[in-house]
C-alpha cells in the first residue's frame, strides 16, 4: 500500500507539472495570436515580448491569490552528523527508503516561508533552466543571424562598444549603486549586508542590453543598416561580456580575512578569470564551427549535402556539442555558443546544401523565437509568484539613475573616441538613439534570477525585473516617436525596379542565397562603375576598418574561406609554393571551376575593404585592367543600393529570400538580352 | 570504480523522459506523415490489424510467456509466486508494439508496394497507441481479493479503463487539431509563417501536456492530433510553414529516435539489474513469433473475404517478418523496472529488439526478393494516370474501391468531405450548398470566401477521388481551368533536391501539391 501512496503521489506531481507547462505553452499560444493582430493591425508600440510579459503578469496574479494554499507537508529534521549538503538523499521513513534531491540552501529567517502553494511551487523553475536550455538558442540565433557586411564594416566600434562599453557601465553603475547603498544604510533602510562587489555583480549583470523590441522595430520600419548593425551587434557582444564579467566578479576573493577589501592579487586574478574564460570559450567555440565547416567541407566530397536532414541534424549537433563541452571544461556555454554561431554563419553556412540553409535558419528561428518568448512570459509570471521579492524604493530609484548615466557615460564618449577614428562618423541622433535603446531583456534576468539566496541579490532580482519591465514597456513604446523625433532615416528607400532586376538576376545566377549581398558579375559591375566618384568611396571605406581588420579579412579571404568553404580563390594560388601539395589536397575542385566571384558569396564585405580590391580586381575585371584601389570599390550609387539592399537581407536572412527567388526565378531567364 | 559508478548513474536517465520528450515527437511525426491516399483507403484493414491484432498477440504471448514461466517454475529456474499471469500479460502488451523503422526505410529506398508500406506503416503507428494504453491498464488491474486470479468485475473495469483512455486521448488530441485548423482557417496567419509554425507546434504539444494533465495518454493523443493535423490543418498552412512544420517535425523524429537507440545499446551494460534468463529469453523469442503469426494469417483470412484487391500470401509473409520491436517496447520496458520480473522483461525485451532489428531489418531485402515482392514501384504512377483515364476507369474503378471500403467508411468520407473539410480547411465544395437551407446564415459564416472561387486548391482532392462517390467533384475541379495556386512554387524549387527515394516520405506532405498540379495540367492538355 505504501508503494501504491508513492506512485500515486508521483503520479500527481507528474499531472501538477503538466499543468504549469501547459500554463505556459497556452500563454505562448495567446501570445502568438495577439502579435498576429497586431502586426496584422501595424500596432507597433507594443512588442511580443512586452506582450508576453503582460500575459505573464496576469496569470502570475491569478496564481498568486487565485489559488488556495495548500497546507505544508513539509517537516524538517534535524541532522548533525554531517557538516556539507548531500546531493541526494536516502531517508529511512519508518523502514522504507525514500530519495530526495537537494534544491538549495534557505536562510534560517526564511524557513517558514517556504513555498507551501504546490501550484506556485511548480511554476517555478530550476534557474539553470535559463542558461541551459533557453538562452542557448537565442544567443545562438543571434549569433548566426550577424552574417551581415554591416556588421563586419563595424565591427571596430562594436568591439569598442561591447568590450569597453560593457566595462564602463558596469563600474559606473556598480560606484552609483555604492553610493546609493551607503545612503540607504544611513537612512537606515537596508536590513542586511550589501558590499561593494554586490554593487559591482548588479553593475555586470545590469550592462547586458538587450534591445529587442527596439531591432523588431527598426527591422519593420527600415531603419538605417549602420544603425542596427551596431546596435545589434553590440548587444549580442555584450551579453557574452556581461555573463562573464558577472561570473568573474563572483569569483573575486581576496585572501586576507576581510573579504570584502579591495585586494590586488585578487583582483588580477578576476581579471585573468575574465580573460581565460572568454578566450576560452571563444576558442571553443570558434574551433567547434570551424571543426563543422570542415566536416561539412569534406563531406562535399561524399555528399552529404544530398541529406539535408542528416546535415542538419550533424549542424545542430556541433552547435550543440559547443555549448556542452564549455560547460563541461568549466567555461561560459553560452559565450562559446555565440561564436560557435558566428563561425558556424561565415564558413559552415557557405557548405551547407540550400536547402539545409533554410531549414537551419528556420529552425533557430523558431527555437529563439519560442525560448525568447518563454522566458519574457516567465518574466511576468516572476513578479507575483517569486517568493523573495525585496521591494526597496531608494535602490530601485537609484538603479534607474544609475543604468542611465551609466549608459549615457558609455554611449557618449566612447562615440567621441570612434569618430576620431571613423570617417563615416556615428552622428548625434545615432548617438541619443543608441543610448535610448538601453533595454534589458532576457540576459539580465537569468543573470539575476541565477543566485537569489542573499538579501542582496534578492534585492537586485527584484530591481532587475522591474527595470527589465520598465525599459521594455516604455522605451520599446517610444521607438517609433522617439526615432522620428531624432530625424533617423526610416524606410530607406527600396531598391528602384532596375536594382531589383538586377539584384534578382544575381541571386538567379548564384542559385544560393539572397540574404548575401550579390557580388557583382562582371556587366552589372561595369554598369555601377561607370558613374560616381570612386574616389571618395574608396577613401572612406579605407579610413574606417583600422589596419588590424583588414589584415584578418585578407587572412579570412585568402586562406581560411578557401580552407573552411568552396568559396574564395583556390589555395594554390594564395599559399606560397612550397606547400602546393597541402594547398591542392585542401582546395575544393569547385573553386577551379568557377573561380569567377560569383560563386565567392561573401565577396562583396570583402570587396568594399579598400585594399582588398586587388583579389577583387584580378578575379573579376580582369578586362578592366587596372587593379587600382579604387577601382572596385563601389561607387556611392552602388554603395546606397547596397545599403538599402540590406534590410532586404534582414528580412530574405530568415527564411522569406528562397521563395522570392523562386517566384521571381521563371521571368527572368535571360536578363542577358534584357540589359543589352 | 566509484567514479565509474557515477558516471552509469548519470548516463542512466529517467524513463520518463522517453514518455515526456523523446516519444511524442516520434509518434507525432508518425501521425502527421500518414496523410496518404492508400492509407485511407486501407484504413479499415488497418484498423483491424492495430486493435484486434494487437489483442491477439497480447493474450497469445502472454500466455505462451506463462506457460514457460510455469515450465521454469517446475524446472526449479523461478520461485513461485513471483511471475503472475498479468505480469505475463504485461509483457506480451509491451512487446505486441511493432517498429519497423528499418524495413520502412527499406522499402521506401526501393519503392515497394505501397499498399504494403501503408498496410505496414498504419498498423505499425496504430499498434503503438493500443499497446500503450493496453499495457497501462493491465498494470492496473487490481482484483480485490486475490491479487492475482481472475476477476470478472476487475477485468471489465480493465476494459473499460482501456476504452475510456482511449477514447479520452483520442478526442482530446483531435480536439486540438481541430482548434488548431480553425485558428489557421479563420485568421491571417499565414502572413507571418513563423508564427504559424509556432502556434502549430504549440498546440501539438499542448494536445500532449493537457491529455497528460487529464490523467489520459498524452503519445495517443499526440498521435490523433498529427493524423488530425495532417488532414486538415495541414491544408490551411501557407506553404513555407507547410515545409517548416514538417521539416521541424522530421528533424525532431530523427534526433529523437537516433538518441533512444543509442540509449538501447548503452542500456545494456549501463543498467544496473539486468536479469538474464535464458529459457525466459527464448520463450519470449518463440512466442513473439505464433503471435505475429497467429495475428497476421488469421486477420488476413477474415479482411480477405471482404477486400476486394486481397492481401497475397507474400505480403502476408512479408508483414509477418516485418515484425522488429522498437522504441516504444523499450520505453514501455523501462518504465517500470521495480520487481524482479519487470527487469527480466527489460532484459529480455532489450535482447529482442536488438535481435530484432538487426537480423530483420539486415534480411529484408533478401526477403523481399524471395517473396518476389514488386520492388521500383512509382507511387506517383497511380495518382498520375488517373485523372486523363479516370473516365474510362471510372466503371471498373467504382466496383474495386466501392467494395474495398466499408460502408461505414465511406459515409465517413462523404461526412468529411461535405462538412469536416468545408468547416475546417479552405477546400471542399461551399458549405451553402451541402448545408440544409435552414442552416444557411451559419454555414455562410463557417465557409471560406475561397471555398468558393478555387476549389482547385485542394490539396487533398485526390485521396477523396478514389472514393467512388465523390468522383464527380473531382471531375468538375479538373474541368476548372487551374488558376495559379501558391503551393507549388516552393515544391518545385525542393523538389529536384529532393532525391527520389524519399519521394513517398515527402511526397505526401509538400511534394503532393507538385504532384496534384501535375495531374491537373495532365487533364488539362487532355481536355484541351
Amino acid at each position: 500500500m505504501e508503494e501504491l501512496a508513492t506512485e500515486k503521489e508521483a503520479e500527481e506531481s507528474h499531472r501538477q507539472d503538466s499543468v504549469s507547462l501547459l500554463t505556459f505553452i497556452l500563454l505562448l499560444t495567446l501570445t502568438i495570436l495577439t502579435i498576429w493582430l497586431f502586426k496584422h493591425r501595424r500596432v507597433r508600440f507594443l512588442h511580443e515580448t512586452g506582450l508576453a510579459m503582460i500575459y505573464g503578469l496576469i496569470v502570475g496574479v491569478i496564481l498568486r491569490y487565485g489559488t488556495p494554499a495548500t497546507s505544508g507537508r513539509d517537516k524538517s529534521l534535524s541532522c548533525t552528523q554531517e557538516d556539507r549538503a548531500f546531493s541526494t538523499l536516502l531517508v529511512n521513513v519508518s523502514g522504507k527508503f525514500f530519495e530526495y534531491t537537494l534544491k538549495g540552501e534557505i536562510s534560517p529567517g526564511k524557513l517558514n516561508s517556504v513555498e507551501q502553494n504546490d501550484m506556485l511551487r511548480k511554476v517555478t523553475f530550476d534557474p539553470e533552466v535559463f542558461f541551459n536550455i533557453l538562452l542557448p538558442p537565442i544567443i545562438f540565433h543571434a549569433g548566426y543571424s550577424l552574417k551581415k557586411r554591416h556588421f563586419f564594416r563595424n565591427l571596430g566600434s562594436i568591439l569598442a562598444y561591447a568590450f569597453l562599453g560593457t566595462a564602463v557601465s558596469c563600474f559606473i553603475i556598480g560606484n552609483l549603486m555604492y553610493g546609493v547603498v551607503k545612503l540607504m544604510k544611513i537612512v537606515g533602510q537596508l536590513s542586511d549586508k550589501f558590499y561593494y562587489t554586490d554593487c559591482l555583480f548588479f553593475g555586470a549583470i545590469i550592462s547586458a542590453t538587450d534591445p529587442v523590441t527596439v531591432l523588431a522595430i527598426f527591422n519593420e520600419l527600415h531603419a538605417d543598416v549602420d544603425l542596427y548593425a551596431l546596435l545589434f551587434g553590440e548587444s549580442v557582444l555584450n551579453d557574452a561580456v556581461a555573463i562573464v564579467l558577472s561570473s568573474s566578479i563572483v569569483a573575486y576573493q581576496p585572501a586576507g580575512l576581510n573579504t570584502h577589501a579591495f585586494d590586488a592579487a585578487a583582483f588580477f586574478k578576476s581579471v585573468g578569470i575574465f580573460l581565460g574564460i572568454f578566450s576560452g570559450s571563444f576558442t571553443m567555440g570558434s574551433v567547434t564551427g570551424v571543426v563543422t565547416a570542415l566536416i561539412s567541407f569534406l563531406t562535399k566530397f561524399t555528399k552529404l549535402h544530398c541529406f539535408p536532414l542528416l546535415e542538419t541534424a550533424l549542424f545542430f549537433l556541433m552547435s550543440w556539442s559547443t555549448f556542452l563541452l564549455a560547460e563541461a571544461c568549466g567555461f561560459t556555454g553560452v559565450v562559446a555558443v555565440l561564436f560557435c554561431g558566428i563561425t558556424q554563419a561565415h564558413y559552415t553556412y557557405n557548405n551547407l546544401s540550400v536547402e539545409s540553409r533554410s531549414r537551419t535558419k528556420q529552425l533557430f528561428e523558431v527555437l529563439h523565437f519560442l525560448a525568447e518568448n518563454f522566458i519574457f512570459s516567465y518574466m511576468g509570471l516572476a513578479l507575483f509568484t517569486f517568493q523573495k521579492h525585496v521591494f526597496s524604493p531608494i535602490f530601485i530609484i537609484g538603479a534607474f539613475v544609475a543604468i542611465f548615466l551609466g549608459r549615457a557615460a558609455h554611449i557618449y564618449p566612447l562615440s567621441f573616441f570612434l569618430n576620431l577614428g571613423r570617417r563615416h562618423k556615428i552622428g548625434w541622433n545615432f548617438q541619443h538613439m543608441m543610448m535610448f535603446s538601453g533595454l534589458r531583456g532576457a540576459m539580465a534576468f537569468a543573470l539575476a534570477i541565477r543566485d537569489t539566496a542573499s538579501y542582496a541579490r534578492q534585492m537586485m532580482f527584484t530591481t532587475t525585473l522591474l527595470i527589465v519591465f520598465f525599459t521594455v514597456w516604455i522605451i520599446g513604446g517610444g521607438t517609433t516617436p522617439m526615432l522620428s523625433w531624432l530625424n533617423i532615416r526610416v524606410g530607406v528607400e527600396e531598391p528602384s525596379e532596375e536594382d531589383q532586376n538586377e539584384h534578382r538576376w544575381q541571386y538567379f545566377r548564384v542559385g544560393v542565397d539572397p540574404d548575401q549581398d550579390p557580388p557583382p558579375n562582371n556587366d552589372s559591375f561595369q554598369v555601377l562603375q561607370g558613374d560616381g566618384p570612386d574616389s571618395v568611396g574608396g577613401n572612406r571605406t579605407k579610413q574606417e576598418s583600422a589596419w588590424i581588420f583588414r589584415l584578418w579579412y585578407s587572412f579570412d579571404h585568402n586562406y581560411l574561406k578557401p580552407t573552411l568553404t568552396h568559396s574564395g580563390p583556390p589555395l594554390t594560388t594564395t599559399l606560397p609554393s612550397w606547400c602546393g601539395l597541402l594547398a591542392r589536397c585542401l582546395t575544393s575542385p569547385q573553386v577551379y571551376d568557377n573561380q569567377e566571384p560569383l560563386r565567392e558569396e561573401d565577396s562583396d564585405f570583402i570587396l568594399t575593404e579598400g585594399d582588398l580590391t586587388l583579389t577583387y580586381g584580378d578575379s573579376t575585371v580582369t578586362a578592366n585592367g587596372s587593379s587600382g584601389s579604387h577601382t572596385a570599390s563601389t561607387s556611392l550609387e552602388g554603395g546606397r543600393r547596397t545599403k538599402s539592399s540590406a534590410e532586404e537581407m534582414l528580412e530574405r536572412d530568415l527564411g522569406m529570400g528562397d521563395q522570392k527567388v523562386s517566384s521571381r526565378g521563371t521571368p527572368l531567364v535571360f536578363p542577358l538580352q534584357e540589359n543589352a | 570504480m566509484k567514479i565509474m559508478q557515477t558516471q552509469t548513474e548519470i548516463m542512466t536517465f529517467d524513463p520518463e523522459i522517453f514518455f515526456n520528450v523523446l516519444l511524442p515527437p516520434i509518434i507525432f511525426h508518425a501521425g502527421y506523415s500518414l496523410k496518404k491516399k492508400h492509407f485511407f483507403q486501407n484504413l479499415g484493414s488497418i484498423l483491424t490489424y492495430a486493435f484486434l491484432g494487437t489483442a491477439i498477440s497480447c493474450i497469445i504471448i502472454g500466455l505462451i510467456v506463462y506457460g514457460f514461466v510455469k515450465a521454469m517454475i517446475y524446472v526449479g529456474q523461478l520461485k513461485n509466486g513471483d511471475f503472475h499471469f498479468t505480469d505475463c500479460l504485461f509483457f506480451g502488451s509491451l512487446m505486441s508494439a511493432t517498429d519497423p523503422v528499418t524495413v520502412l526505410a527499406i522499402f521506401h529506398e526501393l519503392h515497394v508496394d505501397p499498399d504494403l508500406y501503408t498496410l505496414l506503416f498504419g498498423e505499425s503507428v496504430f499498434n503503438d497507441a493500443v499497446a500503450i494504453v493496453l499495457t497501462y491498464s493491465i498494470s492496473i488491474y487490481s482484483p480485490k481479493e486475490n491479487p492475482n486470479a481472475f476477476d470478472t468485475a476487475a477485468f471489465f473495469q480493465s476494459v473499460g479503463n482501456f476504452l475510456g483512455i482511449f477514447t479520452g486521448s483520442f478526442a482530446m488530441g483531435s480536439a486540438y487539431a481541430v482548434v488548431t485548423a480553425l485558428l489557421t482557417k479563420f485568421t491571417k496567419l499565414c502572413e507571418f509563417p513563423m508564427l504559424e509554425t509556432g502556434l502549430f507546434f504549440l498546440l501539438s504539444w499542448s494536445a500532449f501536456l493537457s491529455a497528460e494533465a487529464a490523467g489520459l495518454t498524452g503519445i495517443v493523443a499526440v498521435l490523433f492530433c498529427g493524423v488530425t493535423q495532417a488532414h486538415y490543418t495541414y491544408n490551411n498552412l501557407s506553404s513555407d510553414s507547410k515545409t517548416r512544420t514538417k521539416q521541424l517535425f522530421e528533424f525532431m523524429n530523427f534526433l529523437a529516435e537516433n538518441v533512444i537507440f543509442c540509449y538501447m545499446g548503452l542500456a545494456l551494460f549501463t543498467f544496473q539489474n539486468h536479469i538474464f534468463n535464458a529459457p525466459f529469453i527464448l520463450g519470449a523469442f518463440l512466442a513473439i513469433f505464433v503471435a505475429r503469426a497467429c495475428n497476421i494469417y488469421p486477420l488476413s483470412f477474415l479482411l480477405n473475404l471482404g477486400r476486394k484487391q486481397r492481401i497475397p500470401w507474400n505480403f502476408q509473409h512479408m508483414m509477418m517478418f516485418s515484425g522488429l520491436r522498437g522504441a516504444i517496447a523499450f520505453a514501455l520496458a523501462i518504465r517500470n523496472t521495480e520487481s524482479q520480473p519487470k527487469q527480466m522483461m527489460f532484459t529480455t525485451t532489450l535482447l529482442l529488439v536488438f535481435f530484432t532489428v538487426w537480423v530483420f531489418g539486415g534480411g529484408t531485402t533478401p526477403m523481399l526478393t524471395w517473396l518476389q515482392i514488386r520492388v521500383g514501384v512509382d507511387l506517383d504512377e497511380n495518382p498520375k494516370e488517373e485523372p486523363s483515364s479516370h473516365q474510362e476507369a471510372n466503371n471498373s474503378d467504382k466496383s474495386v474501391t466501392k467494395a474495398e471500403s466499408a460502408r461505414l467508411f465511406r459515409m465517413w468520407y462523404g461526412f468529411d468531405h461535405k462538412y469536416l473539410k468545408p468547416i475546417l480547411t479552405h477546400s471542399g465544395p461551399p458549405l451553402t450548398s451541402t448545408l440544409p437551407e435552414w442552416c444557411g446564415p451559419l454555414s455562410r459564416l463557417l465557409t471560406s470566401p475561397q471555398a468558393y472561387g478555387e476549389q482547385l486548391k485542394e490539396d487533398d482532392a485526390d485521396c477523396i477521388v478514389n472514393q467512388d462517390e465523390l468522383a464527380m467533384t473531382f471531375q468538375e475541379q479538373t474541368s476548372i481551368p487551374c488558376s495559379p495556386s501558391p503551393g507549388p512554387v516552393v515544391d518545385q524549387k525542393a523538389s529536384p533536391q529532393t532525391p527520389s527515394k524519399e519521394n513517398i516520405y515527402e511526397g505526401d506532405l509538400g511534394l503532393g501539391g507538385y504532384e496534384l498540379k501535375l495531374e491537373q495540367t495532365l487533364g488539362q492538355s487532355q481536355m484541351n
